[in-house]
């Protein structure tokens, strides 16, 4: 039967493209382009506004023999690694916990997740005075008797960056639970009965079923997460100001810095390059091989 | 036709007219200023404005030390919507002059020889190939000493006349239990000391060659190491709480007693004067110790971007003219807490502590011994004072040892250069 396609047919064909292009035009423009200009900048001598000219690689090799960038780099991983990993574990703990039948579910996954309603920068704020040794924590305790605690992590080089972690993580763990709930929610209940039935315990059940038919829920937590941990920017404006001494710089403050403070445009760009590329080295795998074999399921 | 109609046609056809003569051509000024003295003080430059015919349309940014209004200047810039005015500080406008978009002011500046008006060590800030691009309001000075003279009397403190003098003096506070010295672990607000103590203990000379002229073999002279070994000394005369602390929060720990004093540019004074505070009588305003007096000024600026509009280039001459006149100079001064740019406005009606920041002006003017701050961006570009702030207050919080501050200070010119 070879009949014309009916014209519902082409309709339905076009339309998702024409309902998409006016977003993909804005994000070929506003995402791709912007790239390709940065990175332009990025070996050019720009300083206080964009200069077209070329002096190849020596904004990186400036940017790469600038201490405070160095710092920079490390605290990125120390606190991507260090944040993804508690969130997502303390995340589904707590779905797991959750999930168990138990009363008042509905309120405290409320309570989970309040924080998540909050601005980094109210966040930031709020922690700031929590772990000021003057103000927070460490005069209750010691105001309750027990005069030698110490906990001024935030006025130490080495540790401020933690503080930075516990904050970030308080704010982004209801998310990440309230993802794995409804992922725990997902699951045919008969498929855990069936292995009870046979026997498993339930840390096994959780372990060698549970989890791993959750992995369209850790797909979505880790892309969220690792975004929220490259734009954690305000976070630590607002709870550190990348202090101590630059102790808490970070790749995004720093091109902040460079391009808006210091009127090196040049190295701001060549550094916003090299977080682009960080970021597609760890992402762009991980969303090939789990987008690729989800495409291999179906 | 009744009364009434004729009312309303007289109405009708007059407010037009009514309405043109008393639309004032708006002029746009971008700033960073937001706090109440701040605003205070900018009312009088405005006020003057709308008595010369310009309505002045505010668009304040405030935060991040000025990073948010420089982000938004740029970004209008860019997009060919420049403001008809912007504030400027230190080197912000000599970077835009650079890039030829400011409008000259040179034959305002010829009319009414401001050039001889002005300190001439701030001429440098305000021309660019022999055209000036904008005009001074204010003169403040960065080198201060902010005392609670209560806690002075109770540790029995003079005011002391060397840095080993303050040192020792803040050990005595510390010993009855006060903090000694108010500040935070921000490093801007460490970098205000380390540059008091590098002019006090080296002399303006060395200054000049270090800070501003960023010779190398004085960046790493043995002078060097003694200043940084010297900011090691103040290293634990702060108290626990001094994380993130803002720097008005330091002056009120120093208002209300609970530290001894501030390393402080004298936007500081407002703090005391807010809370009905005297100098010399409840607070002490002495400059930073040394055997080589000195001052060192920041001070704010207004120029105008060329835009092709001949009301708002008679509106930004509004500005200039306005800013320059000896009397908005003194009533905004009053406010502000700082002092007229302008050398012959009378200093009657100020406080001790301007007072005392004007004659020393005339002096330091006369000795050689006036430089630009190092951390409020008058003494060298953005990129290089950025490196001192960086590595100042990484030296500060760590215990990183002063051979090794001057090496990465020396590193850190060099790759910015």
């Amino acid at each position: 039967m070879s009949r014309p396609t009916p014209l519902s047919n082409r309709i339905e064909h076009w339309l998702p493209r024409l309902v998409l292009a006016p977003s993909l035009l804005v994000v070929l423009v506003a995402v791709y382009l912007f790239i390709c200009w940065t990175g332009w900048i990025s070996l050019s001598s720009s300083m206080i506004v964009p200069k077209y000219d070329f002096v190849g690689l020596n904004q990186y090799v400036r940017l790469w023999s600038t201490p405070r960038w160095h710092t920079a780099v490390f605290n990125l991983f120390v606190f991507s690694t260090l944040f993804l990993a508690l969130t997502t574990g303390l995340g589904l703990l707590m779905a797991i916990l959750l999930d168990q039948k138990i009363r008042v579910e509905g309120t405290l996954r409320a309570i989970f997740l309040y924080p998540m309603a909050l601005s980094f920068i109210v966040t930031g704020t709020a922690w700031k005075w929590i772990l000021n040794p003057a103000l927070g924590v460490q005069k209750v305790i010691n105001e309750l008797g027990w005069t030698s605690f110490v906990f001024d992590w935030i006025a130490q080089p080495t540790f401020a960056i933690y503080c930075v972690v516990i904050a970030a993580v308080w704010q982004s763990t209801g998310f990440a639970m309230a993802i794995f709930l409804a992922g725990l929610r997902g699951i045919d209940n008969s498929v855990i009965k069936a292995a009870q039935i046979e026997g498993a315990s339930l840390p096994r059940i959780y372990r060698t079923i549970v989890v791993p038919m959750l992995r369209p829920a850790f797909l979505s937590v880790i892309v969220l997460l690792s975004y929220i941990a490259i734009k954690s920017f305000d976070l630590i404006l607002a709870l550190t100001n990348t202090g101590p001494g630059s102790a808490t710089e970070m790749p995004s403050t720093f091109m902040y810095s460079a391009t808006f403070r210091r009127d090196q445009m040049g190295v701001g760009a060549a550094s916003a390059m090299m977080m682009l590329m960080t970021v597609a080295a760890i992402i762009v795998p991980y969303l090939y091989s789990e987008l690729k074999e989800s495409r291999d399921g179906h | 036709m009744t009364n009434l109609k004729r009312m309303l046609l007289a109405a009708a056809l007059g407010l037009p007219f009514a309405g043109q003569a008393m639309a004032q051509t708006k002029i746009e000024g971008l700033h960073v200023w937001t706090s109440a003295s701040e605003v205070g003080a900018l009312k009088v430059i405005t006020d003057k404005l709308k008595t010369m015919g310009f309505e002045w349309q505010d668009s304040a940014v405030g935060g991040a030390n000025g990073a948010n209004a420089q982000q938004a200047l740029r970004t209008r810039v860019a997009a060919g919507n420049p403001p008809a005015v912007m504030q400027f500080l230190g080197f912000e406008g000599l970077g835009w002059a650079k890039e030829g978009v400011l409008r000259s002011l040179n034959d305002l500046y010829a009319k009414n020889s401001w050039k001889a008006a002005l300190p001439p060590v701030m001429l440098q800030f305000l021309e660019q190939d022999d055209s000036f691009f904008s005009t001074p309001i204010n003169m403040h000075r960065q080198n201060w000493v902010w005392a609670n003279k209560a806690v002075f009397d109770k540790a029995g403190i003079a005011i002391p006349t060397s840095w080993d003098e303050l040192i020792a003096s803040a050990e005595k506070l510390k010993a009855i239990g006060v903090t000694p010295i108010a500040m935070s672990d921000e490093s801007w607000q460490i970098e205000e000391l380390f540059e008091s103590m590098l002019i006090d203990v080296n002399g303006p000379d060395f200054y000049k060659k270090a800070a501003i002229d960023l010779d190398e073999t004085a960046l790493s002279s043995p002078e060097m190491i003694k200043t940084f070994e010297l900011l090691g000394k103040v290293r634990g005369l702060h108290d626990a709480g001094f994380t993130g602390r803002d720097w008005a929060a330091a002056t009120n720990l120093v208002a209300n007693g609970q530290a001894g004093m501030q390393i402080m540019g004298d936007w500081a004074k407002g703090e005391f004067l807010a809370k009905g505070m005297k100098p010399g009588v409840d607070f002490l305003c002495f400059p930073t110790p040394t055997a080589t007096p000195n001052y060192k000024f920041v001070f704010d600026t207004f120029g105008g971007f060329k835009i092709d509009n001949g009301d708002i280039a008679k509106g930004q001459d509004a500005v200039a003219e306005a800013i320059m006149d000896p009397e908005v100079q003194k009533k905004f001064n009053l406010i502000k807490g700082s002092i007229p740019a302008r050398l012959d406005v009378p200093m009657d009606d100020f406080d001790d502590c301007a007072k005392r920041s004007f004659s020393d002006r005339v002096a330091a003017i006369k000795d050689n011994a006036i430089y630009g701050s190092l951390t409020d961006g008058f003494a060298v570009e953005p990129r290089f004072s950025g490196v001192f702030q960086d590595v100042v207050g990484k030296f500060f919080v760590t215990d990183m040892s002063a051979e090794d501050a001057v090496k990465s200070l020396v590193d850190g010119i060099n790759n910015a250069r």
